[in-house]
Order: C-alpha cells, then structure tokens, then sequence
C-alpha cells in the first residue's frame, strides 16, 4: 500500500511532463542538434563559419548593448512606478491601470505608433523639436538614435507589466516594519535601500531573470521598423536567426544564433541568481576561548 | 532553499529555451535535399488528383485589386474559384520562406519574383511545369521569359509579364514654374543634368521653404535593387561578378561609389525623401507631391484609376558623359506551383490561362506591364494607339535593360544591398557602406559555393 502511494504523484505528474517532452524538450534538443548539422552530417561548421562572420559578431555586440541598456532601466522605471502606485490615496487604481495600459497594446501596434512619432518627415517629435528651434533628428534613420528608440519603445511597453510584480511584492511586506523603521528616525532611502530593496530580492530576482528572457528575444520593432539598420546598428542576434530562418532559408545557421542566445540567458540567469539569490547565512564560528 | 533555487533555475531555462525554438526549429527534413532541377523528372501522378474546385493564389498586395475581376472571369469560365491572398512585396518574400518551405498545402500558385526562381528550385519550392506545357505552349512566350523561368533546361516558373520603367513627371507642378517639356523619345532622352535643374527651379516655386512634403525627384522602389542599381548599371557598374558570387571589385567600384554619391546628393539637398517607403510613393505621386519620378508603366493604370491626370511619362535621363549606357530595370513577376500543392493540375490550368490564355491579355489591360506572351506583343507593335509609356517600354525593354544579379543567393544579396541603399539614403558613407554589404554578401555567398 505504501509503495502504491509512492508512486502516485508521478502518475499524476506524468501526462503534464509528456507533453513538456514532446512539445518542448524535444523541439529544443532537436533545435540544438540542427546547429551541429551541416548537409544532414553532424559537424562543427556552422559553429565556425558563425564564428569568422562580421555580421554575428556586430550582432551579438548590439544584444549585449541593447540589453545592458534596456534590462537596468526597464527594472528602475518599473520598481519607482510601483513605488508610485503602492501610495494609499484615493484613486490610486487609476494610475496603476495607466501605467499597466502600455502593456496592453500589442508590440506591433505600439511599434507602428512609435514608429509614426518617430517619422523623420512627419513625427511629432521632430515636428515639436523645430518648434523649439532645434533641428529635426533622424531617430529611427540614424545609426547612432536607432537603438535608443527601440529602447524606449520596449521600456514603454515593459514596464508597467513589471512594476505589476514589483507592486505585488510591496504589497507583501509588512507595514509594521516600516513603522518600526519610522519610529526608529530611518529616512526615505534608507528605507527603501535597507528594507524596501531586501525584502523584495525574491521578487527582483523573478523580474530581472524574465526580463532578461524577454529582452533578449525582443525583435520585432526590429522587424517592423528598422529591418535591423540603419548600418546594421539595431541588427540583435534573434533578428539576425529570423533572417537566417525566414529569409535565407538557412535553418542551421538559425538554430546555431539561437543556441549562443540560449547560453547567453543562461549565463545572466545564473549570474542574477548568484548576486540577488537568497544564501543560507553561515553559522558563526564560536570564538575559541583563550 | 538550495533545492528551491535549483528547480527555479531549471524553470527559468527551460522557459528561455522554449521561447527560442521558434526561430530554430527545422520546419523541413527535406530543405537540404530539394527536388533535383535535373532534367529528367519523373512524370507526376496528376491523373489520381482530384479535380479542384477551388485553388489559393500568394500574390503581391499591389496585384490583388487589378486580379480580383479576372480571378472573377476565370471562375466563370472554368468554375474554378481563385482566393488571392495578397502580401507586401518585403512580407511576401518571407511568407514564401515560412510557409512554402513548412511544405504547406494551403497555397496552389505563388508569385515569384525573377530573379528568385534559381533559389525556390534550389530549396526545392517550386513544381517543373514539364508535365503541363508543351513545347508548342512555351513557344507562345517569349524566349527571354522561358529562359528566366527555368533552371538547368527545366521549366518551373511562366512569366506573369516583363517590366520596364520610364520617367513619369507632373505637368501641373512643373507647370507653376513656367515648365514645359517637349517631346522626348529615347533617340533624344534628356540628361539627369536637365531634369535635376527642373526639379530644382519646380522646388524653388512649389515649395520654396521646404515644408509642405514635396519632392523634386524619386525612384518609386526607392531602396531596393530593382530601381536602384540603375544608378550605378547607368554609369557603367555591373551588379555581381562573372561567377554569380563575387561582389568584391564590383559592388564597391568606382561606378558604385559615384553612383551612390550622387543619389545622397539627391537627399542631402531636399530633392529627394529620406524616411518615406517605397510603398508610400506612388500615393504621393498620385497626389501630387512628386515633381518626377521613376516607376514601372504600371503607374499609368494606377494615375488613371486614382484620378490624377496632370502627368506624363518620358525615357528615364542618361547622366552626362554615359549616354550610351543607359540602364533600366526589367524582369518582373512569374507564376510557380508550390511543389507540396494538392492541387497541382487546377493551379497549372491557371497558371496557364493567366500566362498564354485570356487571362494574360486581360491582365495586360488591366496593369499595363510589358507582356510576354508573344501574341500580344505583335498587337502592340501594329496598334497605332498605342500608350507612351508602353511605346517607351518596349524600346528600353530591347535596348537598356539590365537583368539584376543572376545568383542563387539573391535573396540575401538583395536584403543586405536594400540595405545598404537605405543606409546611403539615411546619410551614412558611401564607401564604408558598400565595403560593409560586400564583406556580409561573400560571407552570405558562401553557403552556396
């Protein structure tokens, strides 16, 4: 009878973890065994000639930009917000429902109206800049603003969907304890920076690893907007495996793009683990006695 | 917490990998290994086909409309209906790539753009149409057209029509600067010299502070090859190398340097757009916010059915010192049968009607291209009525046209070199520029050597 309730559990996972194998694990496994696959061989080619290609390398150099940009930025803008909407005063959830609307729009409608603000020609922006008396920028259409824009588009439409969960974690933690801190004569940034900050490592740690998934893969304004120029400056890594996917018909290039992304989340994951992850505290060692 | 940590890492990764696979995910077993373009096909068991009632037609956006009441005779004739489904010409290239190479059986009939039928039989996309025309069949196109469609002497891919491009201009505009243009025929066509002195003095009076969006001179497919690569084929610049793949010593030419040089001048100085698209184009002009512009003969139907009257067309201008060497754009769009079709007889019916039928005349009628089936082209050549723009045409279709780069590995030749005139167009220097789309094509190139 013991052993029959052991096993339970398992059966009942078993369904879910099936589908798990077939629609994920094995997609990924055989995605990742398609960058080891050249001509229907295994082989390390792709992997090489992925290696010696300019146009990679200046790709994967704007990912590593974009995100260090974008990730930091997106999680201050989002933990303020929160800050903000976690306020007791009367219509507060006016505010919290404007700030998550952005997350609302779908990308690709809030790429395109962005887009249009960013016209060269036509945009508000530029035609509010002359109003000014500065000169019109080129935004999208310039190597250097190009990127920048996506970042605020993709900062746009992130944040208020990260400050939700930034939001729920303050909601969580003790009020007493800020009265106590209060009463004690803490300051606003001591506060926020001694218990605020602390006591949401867990759900900072949630936000930064997501974002990081997310931002990675982030590329259809890319797509839509700037087809990765101009001069290649906002050509990330997973707009560069779609052209290789979509346009050029070379799946195993692809999977090979894909793969360094894989490791690269990967990477920061575990990093952003490292630093926010909670440590058991080491039991201090008892002073020998002299 | 350890354990905790571990499982939500593992959750975090699995996630990640699962958002990646999308792009990665090999959609086809058999990408690598197409149908041979071999000329010995074994014939297609078309007799166990069902007979189909209705077939899909992937087109360009631009088709759909002119299509719609000769997909609509077609039916009536044969009962057969044709769905078009239509795509921007940038989306339709890679609706091909995703779905066609998925082996799709949603689409009958594609549109192929020319210069992309050696790389659809390469990937193996397209259905040999050795089992639906007969010899007698193809001699009904021209020569030219037959050739562009097949690939290692099999033919794949009939031609919807040819294209060529003219000089269309507003009269309107040029009229409030005191602008009258005579008669020009290609024996006399006029230098870009003239014509950008024209649009400056037209500027000057139309827009003289420069804010109300008009332009002086535009190329209707403004960053992409097709009309682009004029530039430099005008001023003696060739496209690829000899051997299909290189582009080094001839993408980066002097003849390219000059001629993007001078295109950047265009935009620097106001008399051409920066930021608008290609596609948005033929409205302005249509609009009356473009003093000339280079489009196909196309934008003859598109004026009359917009409603724009003050335009007329000319030979596009030679630059000072090539006047002999003028380059236009030609080639156009042909029909394929997608190789995983259920209904692959019904599709090449069409194909045919539309290619060497009735279909290619009401076609030509309707979207005003230069035609390839050859028995329209002898009524144009007795029609003494003939529209100017196809007059003008047919001469540069005979005597400038200049095939775009004949390779396998267009379709990344063509994305990174739209890109690099896009790159110019938004100021960035010629030459590093053109260094930068050489060094991306011969690393693309290699995968096809």
């Amino acid at each position: 009878m013991k052993v029959k309730r052991k096993w339970i559990p398992y059966t009942m996972l078993l369904p879910a973890f099936m589908l798990v194998c077939i629609f994920k694990i094995y997609p990924v496994i055989s995605s990742l065994m398609d960058g080891f696959t050249s001509h229907g061989h295994f082989s390390l080619e792709v992997y090489k000639s992925l290696l010696k290609d300019a146009t990679f390398w200046n790709s994967l150099w704007v990912t590593i930009k974009f995100n260090l940009i974008c990730i930091p930025l997106q999680i201050c803008i989002a933990f303020i917000l929160a800050m903000f909407a976690n306020a007791k005063v009367k219509g507060i959830g006016i505010f919290r429902t404007i700030y998550y609307l952005p997350y609302a729009v779908s990308l690709t409608v809030a790429t395109m109206i962005w887009s249009l603000m960013f016209n060269y020609n036509s945009g508000v922006l530029n035609s509010l800049l002359m109003k000014l008396g500065f000169s019109a920028q080129g935004f999208l259409n310039d190597s250097k603003q190009a990127l920048f824009c996506i970042i605020i588009i993709a900062t746009w439409k992130g944040c208020g969907y990260w400050m939700m969960f930034i939001l729920a974690g303050l909601k969580n933690i003790d009020g007493e304890i800020y009265e106590a801190a209060r009463i004690d004569g803490a300051g606003f940034f001591h506060t926020v920076f001694k218990i605020t900050l602390p006591l949401l490592k867990k759900v900072l740690l949630f936000v930064c690893v997501a974002n990081t998934s997310s931002n990675v893969l982030l590329f259809a304004p890319m797509q839509l907007i700037t087809n990765g120029g101009p001069k290649n400056s906002t050509d990330v890594l997973m707009y560069e495996a779609y052209k290789s996917a979509f346009k050029y018909a070379d799946r195993s290039r692809s999977a090979a793009i894909v793969s360094v992304l894989l490791a690269m989340i990967i990477l920061v994951a575990t990093l952003q683990f490292f630093l926010l992850g909670e440590r058991e505290e080491k039991p201090k060692r008892k002073r020998k006695g002299r | 917490m350890k354990r905790k940590n571990l499982i939500a890492w593992i959750m975090t990764v699995a996630l990640a990998m699962t958002a990646l696979v999308g792009c990665g995910n090999k959609a086809n077993e058999e990408s690598s290994d197409p149908p041979a373009a071999s000329s010995e096909e074994e014939p297609k068991e078309t007799d166990g086909e069902t007979e189909a009632t209705q077939i899909t037609y992937m087109t360009n956006a631009d088709f759909v409309e002119t299509l719609k009441p000769i997909v609509a005779k077609y039916k009536e004739e044969t009962g057969v209906e044709v769905v078009l489904e239509g795509y921007s010409m940038g989306d339709l290239f890679d609706v091909i790539e995703v779905k066609i190479s998925g082996e799709t059986t949603d689409y009958d009939v594609i549109a192929v753009d020319a210069p992309l039928v050696s790389a659809y039989v390469h990937r193996g996309y397209l259905e040999p149409m050795t089992d639906y025309f007969t010899e007698e069949e193809k001699a009904k196109l021209t020569e030219t057209s037959v050739n562009g469609g097949s690939v290692d002497g099999v033919f794949y891919s009939p031609a919807m029509n040819t294209s060529s491009v003219c000089m269309y201009y507003n009269t309107a505009l040029l009229k409030q600067a005191g602008i009258e243009i005579g008669e020009v025929n290609p024996e006399n066509r006029m230098s870009w010299d003239e014509v950008l002195e024209m649009a400056r003095k037209t500027l000057d009076v139309v827009n003289p502070d420069k804010t109300n969006g008009i332009y002086g001179v535009e190329f209707r497919q403004v960053s992409r090859v097709y009309q682009m690569n004029m530039i430099p084929n005008s001023m003696g610049g060739q496209n690829i190398g000899e051997d299909g793949f290189t582009v080094d010593g001839v993408l980066n030419s002097k003849e390219w340097i000059d001629g993007m040089t001078w295109y950047q001048n265009l935009v620097n100085e106001g008399i051409s757009s920066r930021g608008i698209a290609a596609d948005e184009l033929r409205t302005m002009f249509a609009a009356g916010k473009i003093v000339f512009m280079v489009d196909t003969t196309s934008l003859t139907n598109y004026c009359e059915t917009n409603g724009m009257e003050d335009f007329d067309v000319m030979p596009v201008p030679a630059y000072t010192g090539y006047e002999d060497q003028v380059a236009t754009g030609t080639g156009s769009w042909h029909f394929g049968i997608n190789y995983a079709s259920a209904n692959k007889q019904a599709a090449a019916d069409f194909i045919k009607w539309m290619s060497i039928g009735e279909g290619a005349d009401l076609w030509y009628e309707g979207y005003n291209q230069v035609p390839t089936k050859i028995a329209i082209l002898e009524e144009m050549e007795k029609d003494a009525n003939l529209d100017k723009s196809m007059k003008i045409a047919a001469y540069e279709a005979n005597n400038t046209a200049f095939l775009r780069a004949v390779t396998p590995g267009f379709n990344e030749y063509q994305t990174i070199l739209n890109a690099a005139w896009e790159d110019v167009r938004n100021g960035e220097d010629v030459e590093t520029t053109l260094n930068s789309a050489v060094e991306q094509i011969e690393a693309a190139m290699e995968a096809y050597k």
